[in-house]
């Protein structure tokens, strides 16, 4: 158990150091510097050559590098030369608000998951196995952007029972019971898109796991010696089959991120999704670099401690 | 004259553990294996399932890495890295035990039985399939049937191509590892004189490995008994049926049946004797961790594992 | 002499040697399969004949006299905020997605499958420093990136983009072909073609490619299916296709305006539903193909 959670962690600083290299590298192809937004564009080139000696941006790029890394590790990501402030304190309130929509999507997926998978799973072959079925069936074949577009259209234009766009009403006080509804009532509709459309592997995977327990040898024991059905299910299926779900959330991330970009997109929602878009548009290479660096070290400690997890709850997969 | 020469073979898988995968133990798959095989003879390798005897026929042919020993072939060293050249292989081929899996599904027999030729020899697209039909029919396949594929035959026949596929190069040694025993009894006879046949014709050696005393003793001339990775006897056929020396190659020389019904209270006592004499002599026989000792010279032919005299 | 050995074989009904005709037969036999089959071959048909016809200049140019025009006889499907016409933008940008998906489908796939044949058929060391570069690829976030290389990359084309694209998203099928060789490798007929003196890229692309034909072609259709999405998705997002081609993501991406969205339905719902239409009919077939490769599941 600890030989695999040790070996786990091995992989995973290589992972981080692999991804900060990339984004380095990225910034290095970007076009301009530190310097572009920094200093006066009519500054002669010989002035600006001077300052960069100065500021170590003619460097060797492992000097850079060290130094770039560094200060991340300090939480120093730079200045957003768009927003002349540093890119750490831009980030907060949008850190805050992406991750406030990934837990709320994360609960409702499992919400909806759970019972339809368990019901699809016990009564498999009925109609309402079929329905749910139909459901994740077409779910996996629609992209997200489309479907939030097509809930911010019904529920948000014709039906009007969610706001359509931001992530709180404006002009309350901070703190407010109000602020805090309001702030709950804006997330309702894009974590449920987002939780709708990534619900359907996990509901799929629950069922599939439950239609295969049903059939080892210890439930059919369990059944033989006469334990009620709910009983059998209780007891034996659902433990087998649930836990190793609670642990994926981990690998969700992946996808709560890439939901993110486009759901924050479609609700016009403050969080680092639409930061990164705007940023790219707005060239202001070094706030992309913060988040796409965030997010992969997100992505990669996700499916770290789902693997620890996993391999806690189902030794199965601890033979690598 | 030797075609086959083995030394102190061994064969070692590593087993994995820890955090870095280090290796702490091994597996002694095959623990120093020596012995000679002469041009145009069978030599038989028997024991259980997990002896050994596979892998030592793979070893010899590459398809394991050997940890230590020397194998000559044909007076070539095929251990050291320089001669494991092609064609070093060509004359030395093999075949499997499973039919069904060692023939590819996705190729008709003409491209299965071509593949050594297409490695070895540059021909004709006639000249192949000239050669393909002259193979099927040494094997008693129709040629016909080189459009065909492998599912479209029964085991025999599959065997049959795969013996056709061995042979194609004029090899001159053929490893066969338990060719038959994945076939129906009433077949496997059919193939092992027709393997006998075959032999006579193109003047084959064959290492053949087997865990069926009965078939070793209808087609090898010399006889190894293998347990756990190490050599428990060798000897003629004679030395090993009528004169088993090591306690392992008596139980199973007495285990082979006996068809005639009278002499089964016979055979019923003599094994009783084996199992008594197995019982109370095992220590004679078998170190500590109960693998066979060194090879003892008994005779010109005969090799037996036992304990230092001294 | 190959139409006679094909013929040879329908005709003699115990051969059925090539995975290939089993999937082609399950597909023939599965009603919506075959429906979403033919349906598909008809739209590509219908919108790579027409968009042969149009004249891509003529409706990407803007017309300020005919903006936000709804549907009339003159615009079938009325006009965008540049007055453009959305049929003629709809006809080529499925044409446009379509190409797309089946470019980056093959790039992807070809590296993937010759990336998880090699992982697989070597084993040992080899498989796994090559399932820990896969491992770290699979756990980058995917989009983000692709988003980044198309903004920085310096000389944008749709090859440009279609390499970006792929150079990230190999990795499933890699995985699953990579399981499949660990499993083939270890049949005889592989090491018997060791014997036999054939050489490793041999074995590996004549010998076990065959044999895993089929897991691979449903995994390039579920594939296709799943690009069509995501490069309707990066389109929308605007980092798809270079500006002034005309895609069904681009016109999605209208609809982020609220009046489009709320009010000029022509716009965006057609582009939507074709949207949705091709990536489930792409995946009827993928899925009735997965049927038929797993044969516990074969229907009849």
């Amino acid at each position: 158990m600890w030989k695999f959670v040790v070996r786990r962690l091995l992989i995973t600083f290589p992972q981080l150091i692999l991804l900060s290299l990339i984004i380095f590298l990225m910034a290095q192809a970007m076009p301009g510097d530190a310097l572009t937004g920094l200093v006066d564009p009519n500054l002669s080139f010989e002035a600006k050559e001077e300052l960069r000696e100065k500021l170590g941006l003619n460097a060797p790029w492992h000097v850079k590098y060290a130094e770039w890394v560094s200060g991340v590790v300090q939480g120093d990501f730079g200045e957003s030369f768009r927003f002349k402030m540093p890119v750490t304190e831009l980030l907060e309130q949008r850190l805050w608000n992406s991750f406030l929509l990934g837990v709320m999507t994360l609960v409702f997926t499992y919400v909806i998951a759970i019972p339809l998978g368990i019901i699809s799973g016990r009564y498999n072959d009925t109609i309402l196995d079929s329905s749910i079925t139909g459901y994740t069936y077409i779910g996996f074949a629609t992209p997200l952007f489309i479907f939030a577009l097509i809930m911010l259209f019904v529920f948000g234009y014709q039906l009007q029972w969610f706001p359509t766009s931001g992530s709180v009403a404006p002009g309350l006080q901070p703190g407010s019971m109000e602020y805090i509804l309001s702030k709950f009532n804006h997330l309702l509709l894009p974590a449920l898109s987002m939780a709708l459309i990534q619900t359907v592997s996990t509901v799929q995977y629950l069922r599939s796991e439950i239609v295969d327990t049903k059939q080892r040898e210890f439930v059919i024991t369990a059944r033989a010696k006469g334990a009620s059905e709910s009983r059998v299910y209780n007891k034996h299926i659902l433990r087998n089959s649930l836990l190793p779900i609670a642990a994926f959330f981990g690998y969700e991330i992946s996808f709560l991120i890439t939901g993110t970009l486009f759901v924050e997109q479609i609700f016009a929602y403050p969080g680092m999704g639409l930061l990164f878009l705007e940023s790219i548009n707005l060239r202001d290479y070094s706030v992309v670099n913060a988040v796409v660096l965030l997010f992969g070290a997100a992505a990669i400690f996700g499916a770290l401690l789902s693997d620890i997890i996993l391999s806690i709850v189902d030794p199965r997969i601890r033979i690598k | 004259m030797a075609i086959l020469e083995v030394e102190d073979l061994k064969v070692y898988f590593p087993v994995k553990a820890g955090i870095f995968n280090r290796t702490v133990d091994f597996i002694k798959a095959v623990d120093g294996v020596s012995f000679t095989i002469e041009e145009g003879k069978t030599y038989g390798l028997v024991g259980e399932s997990g002896s050994g005897k596979t892998t030592t026929g793979r070893g010899i042919i590459g398809l394991e890495t050997i940890t230590s020993g020397r194998v000559v072939f044909n007076g070539a060293d095929v251990t050291s890295r320089k001669s494991k050249s092609k064609d070093m292989r060509k004359d030395m081929q093999m075949i499997f035990q499973d039919p069904y899996s060692s023939l590819n599904p996705r190729k008709r027999v003409i491209d299965i039985i071509a593949e050594p030729l297409r490695n070895y020899e540059r021909l004709s697209k006639i000249e192949e399939k000239k050669r393909v039909q002259e193979l099927l029919e040494l094997v008693g396949l129709s040629p016909e049937s080189i459009m065909k594929y492998p599912h479209e035959f029964s085991g025999g026949q599959r065997q049959r191509i795969g013996i056709a596929r061995a042979i194609a190069l004029k090899p001159k040694l053929i490893i066969a590892d338990e060719p038959v025993s994945a076939l129906d009894v009433s077949v496997q006879a059919q193939v092992l004189n027709f393997m006998q046949d075959i032999q006579k014709e193109l003047g084959l050696t064959y290492l053949f490995i087997s865990h069926d005393l009965g078939i070793v003793k209808h087609m090898c001339d010399e006889i190894a008994i293998m347990y756990k990775g190490r050599y428990v006897e060798q000897g003629t056929k004679y030395d090993i049926f009528q004169n088993p020396q090591h306690i392992y190659t008596k139980r199973l020389v007495a285990a082979i049946p006996d068809i005639d019904p009278r002499n089964r209270e016979k055979q019923f006592k003599f094994r009783r004797q084996v199992q008594k004499e197995y019982e109370s002599s095992y220590s004679n026989y078998f170190d500590n961790e109960g693998l066979a000792y060194g090879l003892q010279s008994i005779s010109d032919t005969h090799l037996v594992a036992l304990p230092e005299r001294g | 002499m190959e139409m006679k050995q094909i013929e040879a074989q329908t005709q003699d009904p115990t051969k059925s040697p090539s995975g290939l005709k089993i999937l082609w037969r399950e597909l023939v036999r599965d009603k919506v399969a075959l429906f979403s089959l033919i349906l598909l071959l008809l739209i590509m048909i219908f919108v790579y004949g027409v968009s042969f016809i149009l004249d891509q200049d003529e409706i990407v140019k803007v017309d300020l006299f005919a903006i936000h025009q709804p549907p009339s006889e003159e615009f079938i499907l009325g006009t965008d905020y540049g007055g453009r016409d959305v049929f003629g933008q709809l006809i080529i940008g499925t044409r446009n997605s379509l190409t797309i998906g089946f470019a980056v489908t093959l790039i992807s796939g070809i590296f993937g499958i010759a990336f998880g044949l090699i992982a697989g058929y070597f084993g040992g060391h080899t498989d796994n420093a090559m399932m820990r570069v896969l491992d770290f690829f699979q756990v980058l976030p995917f989009t983000m990136l692709v988003i980044v290389f198309v903004s920085i990359v310096p000389k944008y084309t749709i090859l440009a983009f279609c390499l970006i694209f792929a150079a990230f998203s190999w990795m499933g099928i890699a995985r699953l072909i990579r399981s499949k060789a660990l499993q083939e490798k270890e049949l005889d007929y592989v090491q018997a073609s060791k014997t036999l003196g054939t050489s490793h890229p041999k074995i590996i692309f004549k010998e076990v490619m065959p044999n895993i034909s089929s897991l691979i072609i449903v995994t390039l259709t579920l594939n296709l299916a799943a690009n069509i999405g995501i490069e309707s998705g990066l389109s929308f997002l605007g980092f798809g296709f270079p500006e002034s081609t005309p895609s069904l993501g681009t016109l999605l991406s209208y609809a982020t305006n609220p009046q489009t969205l709320e009010f000029r339905w022509w716009i965006w719902v057609p582009a939507a539903v074709l949207i949705l239409v091709l990536m489930l009919l792409v995946r009827n077939v993928g899925e009735a193909l997965r049927r038929a490769t797993d044969s516990r599941q074969r229907r009849g």
